[in-house]
This record gives structure tokens, C-alpha cells and sequence, in this order.
């Protein structure tokens, strides 16, 4: 007789979520291996789809090596209005089943499941009803999850029978079911902790279990600590009921180098403007703009500040953005550009009012809002800014990545 | 160039001027001090970010005059290290320096000193003398409220205005605003404005002493210079236009509010415990002899303090960060302090109930 659950959360994570929606939108690339990302030979792979794993591609790797090593595979532009439109179905989905949804991401997300026993039934009918929901609401996309009493477990869990996968841990079990699996496994183990557990001799998560906790904590300090936590199965972490990403960001790896300042201006115009109509998009405003070099060496470098005031209109990122450049002593050349609002917030939020409040900003608002409105009735590019009619023959067509992401401060 | 020295004599410039050296340059030669011995038998150090300068001098046994640079952080560590009293001798010579001490030796590498960027010349202006005290406490009354990579970046920084016989010192981030004046004999005939930046202001507050001894001011169109005893501090200028901080002093207030300082903090730190983390946000009520002080957070915790105060007006309800309240409750030293509001949109004003306090200061409020 399986003991009650003391507590249940559910990971759910879209498999391979930007493939399959352009899977489910295009009859003609079910069953094919397929690419999300940019055409050129210089850009990353977003998603590759279950078919084109098995060549050995995987996410961020660059285009250029995936079409080497699957030359059969369809590259496919990235289409992110559509994957944000799927998105908010799944999570559409993940709402009717708990009141406290955390996402992660467009695909990605935790539920908090106690006490909802009586409705769904065990964990496992809970996992499958998700699924069949998540299935039908989307015409046809599959999820993978995962239950267990921890946070931690559960996205373990979702992980562990990808694609179309349910797992589910009970919570008696939880440190038995870690034990097995590698050290990678764990929350807060980046390649060179890894490394470093290695050379202790730490190789799979059982191992951490063996080692004991003061022998953790005195090689690897308050991250011993916390392994050891995790390796226990222990995690209290609430599942936070929470949509906003730190930070939404647009970066153009770009056809040709450049140095010259004008041209990494029109970039950045670019930007700023995806950037702003994403935040009026999804109702949040921005404290801090960053702005992304990354050297034809691949070094990457960034600078960034706050705003004196939380905004969502593209002028003022934009105007922020000229003067990091200025920051810059890298005299380039440049093969990407990349600018991000971050320290975001919903705008009905709290306002700390300004004591030299510009008006001007509201206005250059409006403007901007309309012209959002225009492009939603007749499509993008009907209105264009004076200048972009310029760049446009000068600036190559750039595949970009726009990114709605978690933690973008990892520099 | 050879010369010994005193470690205290050396340690204490080295110092005074190593908050100049940055921690990542772009230049080589910004991790070094600027080390001069001259036929004076005095040694000056100096070192520099490019927009602060420090320069400090000591008496030394100069043997063979002379000047080097000598990577800052090591010199300071091997000064710090040895024995108390020890005497160090130091000579350059053919690019690289050796630092001796009882039985110790080390042999540090050089950069020739025609590397090292000395700050323009600085010429003109005006000049004029003020306490030592007065102004390291006006910095400490002013410099919390700067900006902080602020884009507009003339907020990053603190505005120094002097005319006649006042030195006004003023900080904004555009949510509060400091102002403290110093009121002594300046004579100084024009009215000089300029913005002194962030890390500036923050050595220069380290570097004054708390006593009456008077230092020397010169101002000119790009730089600040203070000359403290033993100490040459230079800094440019942040070229911008600092906001008219006048146009922002509130206007028009008629409810105010009289409450013990201390008090006040206390209640409001206590509040503060379950207002919204990022905000800071709580409420204020007010009206007849009592406010009350309520804050929640997105995790539905609430808290309420009341606390006795002398009010006049008609009742308000108003949102601040209460932050901006800490910080100026814990740098005011009166005992009582007053609060002058004038509606829930409008900036309420802070100060020493005591008449003869020389600090106001200004906190927009927040929308709830």
C-alpha cells in the first residue's frame, strides 16, 4: 500500500517544442529531420527534431556543423509569434489543472499539484491526464513530465523518459531512484563541477550520498551543502506562481562582420524594436537594457544599465542601447549583435513615480502602440521607419534569435 | 633611483591613493603606482584610473633621485605584511625594482613612469578653503542618494555648487534627492556648478579627515581638485547638465507631519520586513495623531504599525519605497524630524525639525 504524498509537483517540458510545432503546422515535415534556426551557415540551432537527433545535432549547435552531420535535415526559420501563440495554449492547459503554474519558459513549466488528488486522482492518472489535455489543446503536441514531492525530482523526472515520457517518483523512493543517475543530473552542476566531483571520485548521484555531507561541504563549501540536499531528495522550493522572465532579448548573428558604429546601430534599432513590441506583447516593462558583442573571435562582450524608469517603448531602449555602445573599446569586427530588456516587471505593477518624469515618453508610447496595432491588421513591414529603408539594402538579411529566457546574466 | 623608508611612512600613502587603481584596466600601467623620489628627500606616489587622481607624499631617505611605476596591489601587500617599524629599502634599476626589508627581498617588475598617464594640468578656476569636516560630512549626508549606472549620467555622480559664502552639495537618482549646505566664509564670487562622479566622491569622502583643519578647493571648467594634508586628490568632471533641483524642492506642502527620528525608523524597519522585496512599498495613513504604516507582499503577509505623531492637515494616504525613508531617517542626527506632504502624486519633503539643520531632503512616492 504506496504511503499519501506529502507533496506532488509536476515538470512539464515540451519535447523538442519549436520542431514540433513547425511538425504540426507543416504536414510535409512530419517524419523528416528538421532544423529551427537560422539559413545561414552562421547560425545556431534552436531545436532539432527527434529525427535529427540521432545524427548527433542538438540545441545552440552551430547551423554549419548540423547540416554536416545531418545533411538530409529541412532548416527551418524560427517563427517565435507562433511558438509564444502555442505557448500560451500549453499554459492555458497547465492553469486549468493547478492555481500555481511557475513557468520557465515558453515550453516549459512546474505545477504544484497537492491536495488536488481528489479531482485528478493518483499521480500517475494526474500525469496522463496533463498530457492528453496538453495533446488535444494543441491539436497534437506531446509534453513529457514528471511527479515527485520536490521540484528538483520532478524536472529530473520529466527528463528522464524524453520524448512523450511520464515518470513518477514516490517520495520514499526519490533517493533511490537519484542514486543511479550522473552527477550532470544535478541542479547547479555546470561542466566544470562536474569535473570537480569527478576528480572526488563523485560520479553518480548516489555516490554524493555515500560521501556524506561533511565531506561535501568541506571540498565544495554551501554547493556541497546543497548537493547534498538535492541527493537526498530534499528541495523545498514552492513552486512559485510567476510568468515573468528576467529578461526578453533579440541578438542577430549576422552574414557579414561589422565594425563600423552606424551599422551596428541599424541592428540595434532592429532589435530594440522586436524588443519593445514583445514587452507591449506580453504586458511587461523593463528596468535595465543590455546590449551583446561578440567578437569575430568569439569573445563576448556586454554592458549594461538601468533605466531611470520601467519602460516598453523601443526609443528608449534604443537610446540606452547607443550610449552602452559607447562603452565598448572593442574595436570589432563583430559577427553578432545582441540587445535584452531585463529586470522585468508586469505593468500594473507598483510605480515609483520620478521627480524629473518626461513626458515625451508617454507620447513616443502611443505612437509606438499604434504602430503595433497596424502591423497586427495588415503584417509586419507595412510601416517601416525612414531610415530602415536605407539600411535595408545594406543591412544582409540576418537570422536572429529572440529569446524569452530565464537567467540571461550568465556573463 | 634608491631610497628608504619608514613601512608606516610607506604603507599610509600607498593606502590613501591605491582606491584609484581600478581592479581591471585598460591600460597596463593603471595597475601600477607612479612611485617618484625626489632630491627633497620626499617620495610621492601616485595612482590613477584616468578620471581620479590620487597623489600622496611622505618624507624618505632619497639616496639616488628618480621615478618608476610598480604594480600597486603587491607593493601594498608587501608593505602590509612586514614587520611594524621595519625599514624598507627600495632601488630601480634596468626595469625592475627590488623592495628589501630586515630578510625579506622581493624583485617586482616595472613599467617605465613616461607610461604612466598623468591627469592634464589643471589650471584656472576658482579656488577657495573649507573646513575638512563640514565637507566629509556633507558628502556623508548627500552621497547615498546618487545614481548608480544610471543612463542619465549626470545622476551618477554628485553636484557640488558654490557661491558666495555656501557650498551646496546635492545627489539625485530621480526617485530622491539629497541637498546639505556648508556655510562658512568661501568668498567665492561666481557661481561654480560641477559633477563629481560617483567614485570620486566616495575616496574623497574616505580620504577627509573629521577635524577643523581646512582643505583647499580648486574648481575649473574639467576637473575638481582638493588638496588634504600629504594628499593631492584630482578628479574629472561628469560633462552634463545636472538637473535644475530646484524646480523639484517641493512646492505647496500643507500637512505636515512631526515625529520622534528614531522612533519612526524603527517603526518603518519593522514594516519593512513584509513589504513587496522588490519595491519596497508601503503604504502611509495619516490623520489626527496617528500614523499607521502597512505593508504586504505578493505572498499575502500584511503588516501594521502604528505609531504616535503630531500631525496637521487634512488626512493622507501616500506610497513610498521605504528605503528611501531609512536612508535619510539614519542620516539626519536631530532627534525630531519633519514631513511636509502636499497629495498621494506629489514629493513630500524630510528634514532635522531643528531649525539650524542645513539638509533637506526630497522622496518621490510610489503609486500602490
Amino acid at each position: 500500500m504506496p504511503q499519501p504524498w506529502s507533496r506532488i509537483v509536476a515538470h512539464a517540458d515540451m519535447d523538442a517544442f519549436y520542431a514540433a510545432v513547425e511538425q504540426l503546422d507543416n504536414p510535409d515535415l512530419r517524419g523528416r529531420p528538421i532544423l529551427v534556426g537560422g539559413h545561414s551557415d552562421r547560425g545556431v540551432v534552436l531545436t532539432a527534431s527527434y529525427e535529427a537527433r540521432p545524427f548527433g545535432v542538438g540545441s545552440a549547435m552551430p547551423m554549419a556543423r548540423a547540416r554536416k552531420l545531418c545533411p538530409q535535415g529541412v532548416v527551418v526559420p524560427p517563427r517565435f509569434a507562433r511558438y509564444e501563440e502555442v505557448s500560451a495554449l500549453i499554459m492555458g492547459v497547465f492553469e486549468d489543472f493547478s492555481p500555481h503554474v511557475e513557468a520557465l519558459s515558453l515550453d516549459e513549466a512546474f505545477l504544484e499539484m497537492s491536495g488536488a488528488g481528489h479531482i485528478f486522482g493518483t499521480p500517475t492518472d494526474m500525469g496522463r491526464r496533463l498530457k492528453a489535455a496538453v495533446f488535444e489543446a494543441t491539436g497534437g503536441l506531446t509534453v513529457s513530465v514528471g511527479l515527485s514531492a520536490t521540484k528538483y525530482v520532478a524536472k529530473v523526472a520529466s527528463a528522464h523518459a524524453k520524448p512523450d515520457g511520464l515518470t513518477v517518483v514516490a517520495p520514499e523512493q526519490a533517493r533511490d531512484w537519484l542514486a543511479p543517475l550522473a552527477v550532470a543530473r544535478l541542479w547547479g552542476a555546470g561542466p566544470k563541477t562536474q569535473r570537480r566531483l569527478a576528480a572526488l571520485g563523485l560520479h553518480t548521484i548516489g555516490d554524493l550520498v555515500r560521501a556524506g555531507r561533511e565531506f561535501l561541504e568541506a571540498n565544495l563549501g554551501s554547493t556541497g551543502t546543497h548537493f547534498h540536499e538535492l541527493a537526498h531528495a530534499r528541495d523545498p522550493r514552492p513552486v512559485a506562481r510567476r510568468h515573468s522572465a528576467k529578461s526578453i532579448g533579440s541578438d542577430r548573428t549576422l552574414a557579414h562582420d561589422v565594425s563600423a558604429r552606424e551599422a551596428i546601430r541599424v541592428h540595434l534599432r532592429r532589435s530594440a524594436d522586436a524588443i519593445a513590441r514583445r514587452l507591449r506583447h506580453k504586458g511587461y516593462l523593463a528596468r535595465g537594457v543590455r546590449v551583446k558583442l561578440k567578437t569575430s573571435d568569439f569573445q563576448l562582450l556586454t554592458r549594461q544599465c538601468r533605466l531611470p524608469e520601467a519602460t516598453d517603448v523601443a526609443d528608449a531602449l534604443y537610446t540606452t542601447g547607443i550610449r552602452l555602445l559607447d562603452e565598448f573599446a572593442h574595436p570589432g569586427p563583430f559577427r553578432l549583435v545582441g540587445m535584452a530588456a531585463y529586470d522585468l516587471n508586469r505593468d500594473t505593477d507598483l510605480q515609483q513615480l520620478d521627480l524629473f518624469d518626461v513626458h515625451q515618453r508617454h507620447r513616443q508610447r502611443r505612437l509606438e502602440a499604434t504602430l503595433d496595432d497596424i502591423s497586427e491588421r495588415f503584417g509586419p513591414g507595412v510601416v517601416l521607419r525612414a531610415n530602415a529603408l536605407a539600411d535595408a539594402s545594406r543591412v544582409a538579411a540576418a537570422p536572429t534569435l529572440d529569446f524569452l529566457d530565464e537567467d540571461a546574466c550568465e556573463e | 633611483m634608491k631610497l628608504r623608508i619608514k613601512r608606516e611612512d610607506l604603507l599610509v600613502p600607498l593606502q590613501r591613493v591605491i582606491g584609484a587603481v581600478e581592479k581591471r584596466q585598460t591600460l597596463p600601467a593603471l595597475a601600477n603606482v607612479l612611485v617618484v623620489a625626489r632630491t627633497d628627500n620626499s617620495v610621492a606616489i601616485t595612482a590613477t584610473d584616468l578620471e581620479l587622481e590620487l597623489l600622496a607624499e611622505n618624507e624618505a631617505t632619497v639616496e639616488a633621485a628618480g621615478e618608476i611605476t610598480l604594480p600597486a596591489r603587491k607593493l601594498l601587500d608587501i608593505c602590509r605584511t612586514l614587520a611594524e617599524g621595519a625599514e624598507i629599502s627600495l632601488d630601480c634599476s634596468e626595469g625592475r625594482a627590488t623592495v628589501r626589508a630586515t630578510r625579506s627581498r622581493f624583485s617586482l617588475a616595472t613599467l617605465p613612469a613616461a607610461e604612466f598617464p598623468a591627469l592634464d594640468d589643471i589650471q584656472g578656476g576658482v579656488t577657495f578653503k573649507i573646513t575638512s569636516a563640514a565637507l566629509k560630512h556633507a558628502l556623508e549626508k548627500t552621497a547615498f542618494s546618487m545614481a548608480q549606472q544610471d543612463v542619465r549620467y549626470y545622476l551618477n555622480g554628485l553636484l557640488f555648487e558654490v557661491h558666495g559664502d555656501v557650498a551646496r552639495l546635492v545627489a539625485t537618482d530621480g526617485h530622491r534627492l539629497a541637498m546639505h549646505e556648508i556655510r562658512e566664509n568661501l568668498a567665492v564670487d561666481e557661481v561654480m556648478q560641477v559633477i563629481v562622479p560617483r567614485k570620486g566622491v566616495h575616496e574623497l569622502q574616505r580620504l577627509l579627515d573629521d577635524n577643523d583643519s581646512e582643505v583647499d578647493i580648486q574648481l575649473t571648467a574639467n576637473h575638481v581638485r582638493v588638496l588634504l594634508p600629504g594628499l593631492r586628490f584630482t578628479s574629472k568632471l561628469i560633462d552634463g547638465r545636472f538637473p535644475d533641483y530646484q524646480r523639484v524642492m517641493p512646492q505647496g506642502g500643507d500637512k505636515y507631519m512631526l515625529a520622534d527620528r528614531e522612533g519612526l525608523r524603527q517603526a518603518l524597519q519593522r514594516a519593512s520586513i513584509l513589504s513587496n522585496e522588490k519595491y519596497k512599498g508601503i503604504r502611509m495613513v495619516m490623520g489626527g495623531e496617528e500614523l499607521k504604516i502597512q505593508t504586504h507582499n505578493p505572498d499575502q503577509e500584511e503588516a501594521e504599525e502604528e505609531f504616535e505623531v503630531e500631525y496637521r492637515g487634512d488626512p493622507l494616504e501616500i506610497g513610498f519605497n521605504v528605503t528611501y525613508l531609512l536612508d535619510i531617517l539614519a542620516t539626519i542626527e536631530g532627534e525630531r524630524v519633519q514631513l511636509t506632504f502636499k497629495d498621494t502624486n506629489s514629493s513630500c519633503l524630510v528634514e532635522d525639525a531643528r531649525d539650524e539643520a542645513l539638509g533637506q531632503y526630497v522622496v518621490m512616492p510610489m503609486r500602490l
